[in-house]
């Protein structure tokens, strides 16, 4: 911080993320509206907690382990070579803490790790912090109404302070062994937060069973209604202004390609905003790109729905997610394109599972981040076909089967498979699901009672004093 | 197999397209106009078709009249989010 150059450069880059977590509440809010419509009055407020409790539980323990994880896993560890060093991200680093940048006093840490990460390290860590939320709160929504509280929050630990920050660690990060050996492009996150997240919900659905009454005896679905359909698609609504604030921080905004952190080329300069993987991209194209893609989910959805409201403004968002692997170097044609793919993908595996499987996902979760997702990741692959994954040297190039292996290690390996494992886990133990006799009535039956004693209370209060 | 312009990162400075398929751009217009309007159509008529369910569902339900009244019933006894 010793020129005003290069001071600025690091607070831009401090602010720059800090104004991404501020847009990225906004999914948080969105997520709320969005299952407190979708849900039956009966059942709203505890659906409203369960997904508000999401925020301080992933918060803390990401702050206790996630953020390390990151770092250290890059290599499996044990894929391609051992756990890595990351003394500026453990809970009890001098670096987690207010930091001027000078000295280190912890003898773990050197000149160079305070002098980059002083400034940084907070903001970095609440972006990434607002992504693992986001990972959970995907989660939340397909199983309302009749998952325990205390069973979710436990499955959204899980999700977001361990496996979806170990998927970023190989496949999002600029040295994952994914990227490495497999050419791994996943710019937005199609794979490392939504496939991820979408194959999770479908591990622990598949053990936690419909809501009582969705399905008939001959097997097929009833709809079970949101009782608020308006806070649906606001919700949604908001989720998708957050998500500018989560494309904006999945990039760089400004470093210099040919610096000593990424090709280190002498006597040259080119500065640039990057994507995770420190490959050059522009803020001009991604903005481009998140509306095509969100106008073709949205045009492609409303077809096939029919205009329902629910499913149009699923799409958009199946369609973002859907093109969000390449999107920061797709042209923008090919990402409406790609984003109406999604929309269609997500609408019509919906229903074909629940048909076929008996799957009873409440708000479409599985299918708009996992399947959209998935088929991003997969589509991306042959859209980039050759294409560098790295600057560096020595990455495997992006290839249709290193991003198909990577969809099914996303999907299955880190998102379906621990679900299911969980899931198991905790229904042994009697803790997955609630009481038939409370879902049947509804979660909030002890809270609406209260409410109807205070008000005639009050009500009585008031007759007494107008006598 | 490269789908782009793109085989190393190393000359960044002298890039100028890096999306897939440079050289598409004219034939990507088209299908996308292509599809633009293609929607209208479609749309169109799932919306005439909607329309037409509608008038017949007006008359079964036993007319103008009685579908009004129907609805001033409801409207009257909903309660707003429940």
């Amino acid at each position: 911080m010793d020129n005003e150059l290069s001071s600025l450069v690091v607070i831009f880059t401090e602010f720059y993320y800090w104004v991404t977590v501020v847009f990225m509440f906004l999914i948080h809010v969105g997520f709320c509206m969005y299952e407190v419509g979708a849900s039956r009055y009966k059942s709203h407020m505890h659906t409203l907690m369960k997904n508000t409790m999401v925020i301080p539980l992933v918060s803390v323990t990401f702050f206790f382990f996630g953020w390390w994880i990151y770092f250290a896993f890059v290599n499996g560890p044990w894929i391609i070579g051992p756990l890595v060093e990351a003394p500026f991200a453990t809970p009890w680093s001098e670096l987690m803490g207010t930091h001027m940048g000078g000295a280190p006093v912890q003898a773990s840490l050197t000149a160079d790790d305070t002098a980059f990460w002083a400034r940084i390290n907070g903001v970095f860590w609440a972006a990434f912090l607002l992504f693992s939320w986001t990972a959970a709160s995907i989660v939340s929504g397909a199983v309302i109404e009749r998952i325990r509280p205390s069973a979710f929050w436990i499955l959204a630990v899980l999700i977001g302070s361990f496996c979806w920050i170990i998927d970023a660690a190989w496949g999002w990060s600029w040295n994952g062994w994914m990227v490495q050996k497999l050419g791994y492009h996943d710019a937005y996150a199609s794979g490392v937060i939504h496939a991820i997240a979408g194959g999770f919900a479908l591990g622990v659905l598949i053990i936690l069973g419909p809501r009582i009454g969705k399905f008939r005896s001959d097997g097929t679905a009833r709809n079970i209604n949101p009782h608020n359909p308006w806070l649906v698609t606001i919700g949604l609504f908001l989720i998708y202004t957050g998500f500018w604030g989560f494309y904006v921080a999945c990039n760089i905004p400004i470093i210099d390609i040919y610096g000593p952190l990424v090709l280190d080329v002498a006597d040259k300069t080119y500065f640039s905003a990057t994507n995770i993987y420190l490959q050059p991209t522009t803020l001009s194209a991604i903005t481009l790109n998140f509306i095509m893609s969100l106008s073709g989910g949205l045009m492609a959805a409303y077809l096939i729905s029919d205009g329902d409201s629910f499913w149009t403004y699923s799409g958009g968002l199946a369609g973002i997610i859907g093109a969000s692997s390449g999107n920061d170097l797709y042209f923008p044609i090919q990402a409406m394109l790609i984003g109406a793919g999604g929309a269609i993908v997500a609408y019509k595996m919906h229903y074909w599972v629940e048909r076929k499987f008996k799957i009873d996902d409440a708000v479409g979760a599985v299918a708009v981040h996992g399947y959209a997702g998935f088929y991003g990741v997969v589509i991306c692959g042959f859209m980039l076909w050759g294409y560098p994954s790295s600057p560096f040297e020595g990455y495997a190039p992006i290839t249709p089967w290193g991003n198909f292996a990577g969809a099914i290690i996303m999907f299955f390996v880190l998102g379906f498979f621990p679900a299911l494992i969980a899931a198991k886990i905790l229904n042994s133990m009697g803790m997955l699901r609630i009481p038939r006799e409370v879902e049947m009535v509804g979660l909030d039956i002890n809270h609406e009672s209260l409410r109807a004693m205070e008000a005639e209370e009050v009500a009585e209060a008031i007759r007494a004093e107008a006598g | 197999m490269n789908t782009g312009l793109v085989d190393n990162w190393l000359n960044v400075d002298t890039f100028g397209p890096i999306y897939p398929f440079v050289g598409t751009e004219v034939l990507m217009a088209v299908v996308g106009i292509a599809f633009w309007i293609g929607w209208h159509i479609m749309q169109i008529k799932k919306e005439n078709t909607e329309f037409k369910q509608d008038v017949e569902n007006i008359k079964a339900k036993g007319g103008l009249g009685k579908v009004l009244d129907d609805e001033v019933n409801r409207e009257m006894g909903d309660s707003i989010g429940r």
